[in-house]
C-alpha cells in the first residue's frame, strides 16, 4: 500500500477513471443487449477497465516498486502560459498573447534572458503573420 | 498489367507541379520537425495537421504522407547521430550510433537513406497489388468481425507500444471512454458532456494528440534538464562499392519483413524494425558484427521501418480500420477532408488512392535526393538551444488547436490534456494506445451495437462467424501467453517477486522497448 509506488498508483487511477465513467453511465438508458441504450457500452468498457485496474494493483504486489517522481513546477508554468495566451488573445490580441507565452513559458527553462525572449517573440510574431497571410489561417493578431 | 495501369493513373495525379510541391514541402518539414528531440512521427503529424486544412484534398493527403515519412527519416537521423530514440527509431540507436562513434556517420546516414528507399519501393509494390484485393475482403466483414478486428488491434498495439499488455490495454480502454464523450449518434443523448456546449461534438482529436504528445513531451524534456550536445563530426556520404553491396541483401530482407508486419493489426514500424534486426542477426553474412556498428544493423531495420510505414496504410484504406496510432491520425485527416477510408475508397476516389500511392514513391525519391545530401544542414537544428525551441513548439500547439474551429476555447481543452498527458507520462502509461482507442471507440460501439441487434443480444455471433472467431482466438492466445509468462517468472524467482530489470522507466524510453524487442523477436520467429 505504498502511494509512492508507480504501478500501484496507476492501478488506483485506472479504477477511479472506470468508476467515474461507469457511475455516470447509469444516468443514461441502459436498454438490453439486443437493443442497447446509450449507457450500456460505456458501462461494459468501464467494467473491463475496472478489472484491468484491479489486475494492475494485484500485479504491483509481485513486482518491485518503481518510485513515482514528478515535479509540479514546470507543468504549472506551461499550463499557465497556455491559458494566459488564450485569454490575452481573446480579450486583447494574439501579439500580446505570444509575448506573454514566451516570457511566461521560458520561466520553466534552465536559463532566463530578456534579450533572447524579445528575439523569440519577434520571430514567432513573424511566423504568425506568415500563417495569417500565406496560409490563410484567421489568427486574431491585432 | 492492371496494377501498372493504375499506377500510371496515380502518377498522372501525383506529378502535377502543385502536388510535387506539397510532397517536397511535407518531406522537408517532416524531416526538420522529426529531428527535434521528443518529437516522433505522432507529434510531428499532430503539430502539422492543421497546416493542411486549407489545402485541396489530394495535395493535403500527399503532404501528410510526406510529413509522416519525412518525420521517420528525421527520427533515424537523430538516432544515428545523437542516440535520441523515438518510437520509430529505437533500433537505429544501436548500430547507427555505434557507427557514429566509429566516425562512419555519413555511411550510416547514407545506408539508412538508401535502405529506406528500397524498403519503400518494395512496400509500394505490395501496397498496389494487395490493397485492392484486401478491399474485396473488406466487403466480407460484418459488424462482429469489425469488433473483433478492432479488439485485436488494441491488444497488438498495447503489446508493441508499451511492452506490457495490461498497461496498453488500459490506455486503449481509457481512449474508448474518452471517445464516448459527446452526443450519442443512435439516441441523441448527450454523454459525459458535463453540460458544456463545446463538448457536444466530442473532444477534439487534435487537443488530445497535441496535449499528450506535444505539451506533455515538452514538460518531460524540461523536467529532465538534459543538455544536448549538437553533432559536430564530419559527414562523408558516398560509400565505396563493397560497402554499397553490403546494403542490398539486408535492405531487401528488411523490406519483406517490414511489408508483412506492416499489414498485421497493431503492426507498423516499431515492431518491424525489431523483427528485421533480429532476422539480420540470424541470417546475415556479417552477423557477428551486428551490434558493433555495421552496415547490416542499419540497413535492415531502416528498410523494414519504411516498408512497414507504407504497408500500414493497407488496412486503413482497404478495410477502414487504422491499425496503429499514426494511422488513426491519418484517418482523422481523411475524415476532415470528407473521405471515409474503407473498402469503398478505392472505388469512389481512385484518383486519391492511386495518387497517394504514387506520391509515396515520389516522396521516397525526394528523401533520397534532397534529404540525404542535405543532412548536414538539417543537423544544424540542434544548434538551437531547447530554451528557444520549446516556446515555439508551444506556440505551434496553440495555433494548431485554434485553427481547427477558429476557437480559442479549444486551447483550454488542449491544456487540460497536456496535464492529463503529463500524469500519464509520469505513471508510465503510453499515450499511443489511448489515441487509437479514442478514434476506434465510436466505431467499436457502433459495430458492437449493430452486431448485438442482428444477433438479438446473443454473444454467440462473435464465435459463429469464422473471421471474428479466428481474430478472437488470436487475442485469447496472446492473453494466455502473457499470463503464462508472468506466472512462470513468478514461480521461477526465489522470493516470488519479480524484479524489474530497468523495465519501463519513464525517463529513458530505451529499456522498455527492449522487452518489446524480445517479444517481437519471439513473434517473428513464431511465424
Amino acid at each position: 500500500m505504498n502511494m509512492n509506488n508507480r504501478n500501484f498508483v496507476r492501478g488506483l487511477c485506472l479504477m477511479a477513471i472506470a468508476l467515474v465513467f461507469g457511475g455516470v453511465s447509469f444516468n443514461y438508458t441502459l436498454g438490453e443487449l439486443s437493443r442497447s441504450g446509450p449507457g450500456l457500452f460505456p458501462l461494459l468498457v468501464s467494467s473491463f477497465l475496472f478489472v484491468i485496474g484491479v489486475l494492475t494493483v494485484v500485479r504491483s504486489h509481485f513486482v518491485d516498486p518503481v518510485p513515482l517522481n514528478y515535479s509540479l513546477k514546470n507543468i504549472s508554468i506551461i499550463l499557465a502560459s497556455l491559458v494566459g495566451f488564450s485569454l490575452l488573445s481573446q480579450f486583447v490580441n494574439m501579439i500580446l498573447g505570444i509575448i506573454f507565452l514566451v516570457f511566461c513559458s521560458t520561466l520553466a527553462g534552465t536559463s532566463y534572458s530578456l534579450v533572447r525572449n524579445v528575439k523569440i517573440s519577434l520571430g514567432l510574431i513573424a511566423v504568425a503573420f506568415a500563417f495569417k497571410h500565406l496560409l490563410g489561417l484567421s489568427l486574431p493578431l491585432y | 498489367m492492371d496494377v501498372l495501369h493504375n499506377l500510371a493513373f496515380g502518377f498522372e495525379h501525383a506529378l502535377t507541379l502543385q502536388n510535387l510541391m506539397y510532397c517536397a514541402l511535407g518531406c522537408t518539414v517532416g524531416t526538420l520537425i522529426g529531428l527535434l528531440p521528443g518529437l516522433g512521427p505522432l507529434s510531428t503529424i499532430s503539430l502539422l495537421l492543421p497546416l493542411t486544412y486549407s489545402i485541396p484534398t489530394g495535395g493535403a493527403l500527399i503532404m501528410l504522407a510526406g510529413i509522416y515519412y519525412g518525420a521517420q527519416y528525421g527520427d533515424s537521423v537523430s538516432a544515428i547521430t545523437m542516440k535520441i530514440p523515438h518510437a520509430s527509431s529505437i533500433v537505429a540507436c544501436i548500430d547507427g550510433y555505434q557507427m557514429t562513434l566509429k566516425g562512419k556517420t555519413g555511411l550510416a546516414l547514407f545506408t539508412a537513406g538508401v535502405s529506406s528507399f528500397i524498403g519503400g519501393t518494395v512496400a509500394i509494390v505490395v501496397l498496389s497489388t494487395m490493397a485492392p484485393a484486401l478491399g474485396e475482403v473488406g466487403f466480407l466483414f460484418g459488424p462482429a468481425d469489425y469488433c473483433a478486428l478492432m479488439l485485436l488491434g488494441f491488444f497488438c498495439v498495447s503489446f508493441v507500444s508499451s511492452g506490457s499488455l495490461l498497461n496498453g490495454l488500459a490506455m486503449a480502454m481509457v481512449g474508448v471512454l474518452l471517445g464516448m464523450v459527446g452526443t450519442d449518434v443512435n439516441s441523441g443523448t448527450a454523454r459525459y458532456t458535463m453540460n458544456l456546449p463545446f463538448l457536444m461534438d466530442g473532444i477534439g482529436l487534435i487537443s488530445i494528440a497535441l496535449g499528450c504528445f506535444g505539451i506533455a513531451e515538452v514538460v518531460k524534456n524540461l523536467d529532465n534538464k538534459n543538455v544536448l550536445t549538437p553533432f559536430n563530426g564530419k559527414i562523408k556520404l558516398m560509400p565505396t562499392w563493397p560497402e554499397f553491396k553490403r546494403i542490398i541483401p539486408s535492405a531487401l530482407r528488411g523490406s519483406v519483413i517490414g511489408s508483412v508486419l506492416g499489414i498485421l493489426p497493431g503492426g507498423g514500424p516499431t515492431i518491424a524494425q525489431f523483427a528485421a534486426y533480429a532476422a539480420d542477426k540470424k541470417l546475415s553474412k556479417y552477423k557477428h558484427e551486428i551490434g558493433t556498428g555495421c552496415i547490416e544493423g542499419v540497413a535492415g531495420q531502416a528498410a523494414a521501418d519504411e516498408a512497414a510505414a507504407r504497408t500500414s496504410f493497407i488496412p486503413l484504406m482497404a478495410i477502414g480500420i487504422p491499425e496503429n496510432a499514426v494511422m488513426a491520425l491519418m484517418m482523422a485527416a481523411f475524415v476532415v477532408k470528407g473521405i471515409q477510408p474503407g473498402p469503398n475508397m478505392i472505388g469512389t476516389h481512385p484518383d486519391l488512392f492511386w495518387g497517394l500511392v504514387a506520391s509515396m514513391w515520389i516522396g521516397n525519391c525526394f528523401l533520397l535526393i534532397l534529404n540525404v545530401p542535405l543532412v548536414r544542414y538539417w543537423l544544424s537544428v540542434f544548434k538551437i538551444p531547447y530554451t528557444v525551441l520549446f516556446p515555439a513548439i508551444l506556440f505551434f500547439c496553440c495555433v494548431g488547436t485554434y485553427s481547427i474551429n477558429n476557437s480559442l476555447d479549444d486551447i483550454y481543452t488542449t491544456a487540460v490534456f497536456g496535464f492529463i498527458g503529463y500524469l500519464f507520462l509520469r505513471l508510465d502509461m503510453e499515450a499511443a494506445p489511448l489515441l487509437l482507442g479514442f478514434i476506434l471507440g465510436p466505431m467499436l460501439e457502433e459495430n458492437f451495437r449493430r452486431a448485438m441487434l442482428l444477433s438479438r443480444g446473443s454473444f454467440t455471433v462473435f464465435v459463429n462467424r469464422p473471421i471474428s472467431a479466428t481474430l478472437l482466438g488470436v487475442i485469447g492466445v496472446l492473453a494466455l501467453w502473457q499470463t503464462t509468462v508472468f506466472i512462470l517468472k513468478l514461480i521461477k524467482s526465489p522470493d516470488h517477486h519479480i524484479h524489474t530489470d530497468g523495465h519501463g522507466d519513464a525517463a529513458s524510453k530505451a529499456p522498455a522497448p527492449a522487452t518489446a524487442a524480445a517479444s517481437s523477436g519471439a513473434l517473428a520467429s513464431g511465424e
